[in-house]
C-alpha cells in the first residue's frame, strides 16, 4: 500500500514538475531580458535604480530555487533501474567524502575516516550509491552549527552485508520526527535549505539495491545513519 | 563555425519564442521561430538552420516526432531538445534519434548559448570529416 502510494506520488510529482518548469523558463528568460534592457545609464536616472537591479537578481535567484525543487521532484520520480557492477564501497565513500571535505573545513567541521580494509566488492549500482552517500554526508554537515565532527566508517556488517556509517555531532533529530524523516517532503531544515526529498530518494535507492538505511539520533547530540548493503554472492574478495 | 549561427526555435508558447529570440539575437544568433513540429519541418526544408531548439510537448506532431523527421530528411541539422520534463527514457530516445543534446528547463541563456556553440562545432566537424 505504502509503495503504491509513493509510486502515485512520484508520478504526480513528475507531472507537476514538468508543468512548473515551463513557466519557470519563461520567468527566467523575461528576467534575463529585462536585465539586458536596463543598460547602464538608464538605471542611474532612477532614484531606486539599484533596487531594480537587486530585485531582478532576486527573481532569477528564486527561479533557480524553484528549479532545484522541481529537478529534485523529477529525480524522485525517476524509475532508474540499477546497473549492477562490482563496486569497491570504500572507494565510493572516499570519493564523496573528498567532495564535501572542502565545505566541512570551511565550516570548522572535522571529517574522520575509518574504512575497514579488504572489504569484498559489492555488486551494486555505483552512481546511485554515490548519490546516497553524498546526500547523507551533506545532511551530516548541514546538521552542525559551529564546530563539530562527521565520522565516516565502513565495515563488514555480517556474512552477507557491508555497513557504511555516517555519524555527526550535529543538532540531532527529535524523537517525534524520527519516524517521518524518510517521508517525501518532510524536512526540518529552514525554508529554502531543503526540499525534503533527499532522504526519501536515498531510502528508495538503497531499498532498490537490496539494502536498508537505519538512523539513531538524540536531540542536541547528533545522528548516526547506517547504510547496510548486501554483498552479492558472486562478489569476490577484494585484495 | 559560421560567423552567426542560424537557429530555429520550435515552441508552442508565443512569449517564450519572442523573448528567447531577442536574447539570442542580442548574442549574434540569426533566429527564426515557429510554433509547431509541422512548421519546423516546412522551415527547415526551405532554409536549413545550424541548430533547431525543439520543445517536446506541443500540439500536433510533438517534438520527438519532429526531431526524428528532421534528422531523417536533414541529417546535418543539429537538434537540441529543450523540455520541462527529464526522463531517462526520453533522453535515450533523443540520442538514439540523432538529437544533439537535451537541456532541462529552466536554464540560463549562457548555458543555452554554450550548447548552441557546441552543436555548431559538431556540425562543422562533420563537414570537415
Amino acid at each position: 500500500m505504502q509503495a503504491h502510494k509513493l509510486a502515485a506520488l512520484g508520478e504526480l510529482s513528475a507531472g507537476l514538475a514538468h508543468e512548473i518548469n515551463n513557466p519557470l523558463a519563461v520567468i527566467r528568460q523575461e528576467a534575463e531580458l529585462l536585465g539586458e534592457l536596463l543598460v547602464p545609464g538608464i538605471l542611474e536616472r532612477f532614484p531606486d535604480g539599484q533596487d531594480i537591479q537587486d530585485s531582478l537578481r532576486e527573481i532569477i535567484r528564486q527561479v533557480d530555487r524553484c528549479k532545484s525543487i522541481t529537478h529534485n521532484l523529477l529525480n524522485y520520480a525517476r524509475k532508474n533501474d540499477p546497473i549492477i557492477q562490482a563496486v569497491d564501497v570504500n572507494e565510493i565513500v572516499e570519493d564523496m567524502v573528498r567532495l564535501v571535505e572542502k565545505e566541512a573545513k570551511c565550516r570548522n567541521i572535522l571529517l574522520t575516516r575509518d574504512y575497514q580494509r579488504d572489504l569484498p566488492l559489492v555488486f551494486t549500482d555505483a552512481p546511485q550509491l554515490r548519490q546516497v552517500m553524498l546526500n547523507l554526508l551533506n545532511n551530516a554537515i548541514q546538521s552542525i552549527t559551529g564546530r563539530g565532527e562527521v565520522a565516516v566508517s565502513t565495515r563488514r556488517g555480517g556474512p552477507s552485508n557491508l555497513e557504511v556509517r555516517i555519524r555527526d555531532t550535529g543538532c540531532g533529530i527529535a524523537p517525534e520526527y524520527l519516524e517521518r524523516i524518510f517521508d517525501p517532503f518532510f524536512t526540518t531544515k529552514s525554508p529554502g535549505q531543503g526540499t525534503g526529498l533527499g532522504l526519501s530518494i536515498s531510502q528508495k535507492i538503497v531499498a532498490r539495491l537490496g539494502g536498508t538505511i537505519r538512523v539513531q539520533s538524540a536531540l542536541g547530540q547528533g545522528s548516526t545513519f547506517t547504510v547496510t548493503l548486501p554483498i552479492n554472492e558472486t562478489g569476490s574478495n577484494h585484495a | 563555425m559560421p560567423e552567426r549561427p542560424r537557429v530555429l526555435i520550435v515552441d508552442d508558447e508565443e512569449r517564450f519564442r519572442k523573448t528567447l529570440s531577442r536574447l539570442l539575437s542580442s548574442r549574434g544568433v540569426q533566429v527564426h521561430a515557429v510554433d509547431s513540429g509541422e512548421a519546423a519541418l516546412e522551415h527547415v526544408a526551405k532554409q536549413e538552420p545550424d541548430v533547431v531548439l525543439m520543445d517536446v510537448k506541443m500540439p500536433g506532431m510533438g517534438g520527438i516526432k519532429a526531431l526524428a523527421e528532421i534528422k531523417r530528411r536533414h541529417p546535418a541539422v543539429e537538434v537540441l531538445v529543450l523540455s520541462g520534463h527529464a526522463s531517462v527514457d526520453t533522453a535515450k530516445e533523443i540520442i538514439e534519434l540523432g538529437g544533439f543534446d537535451y537541456l532541462l528547463k529552466p536554464y540560463s541563456i549562457d548555458d543555452l548559448m554554450a550548447k548552441i556553440d557546441a552543436a555548431c562545432e559538431r556540425k562543422q566537424a562533420k563537414y570537415r570529416a
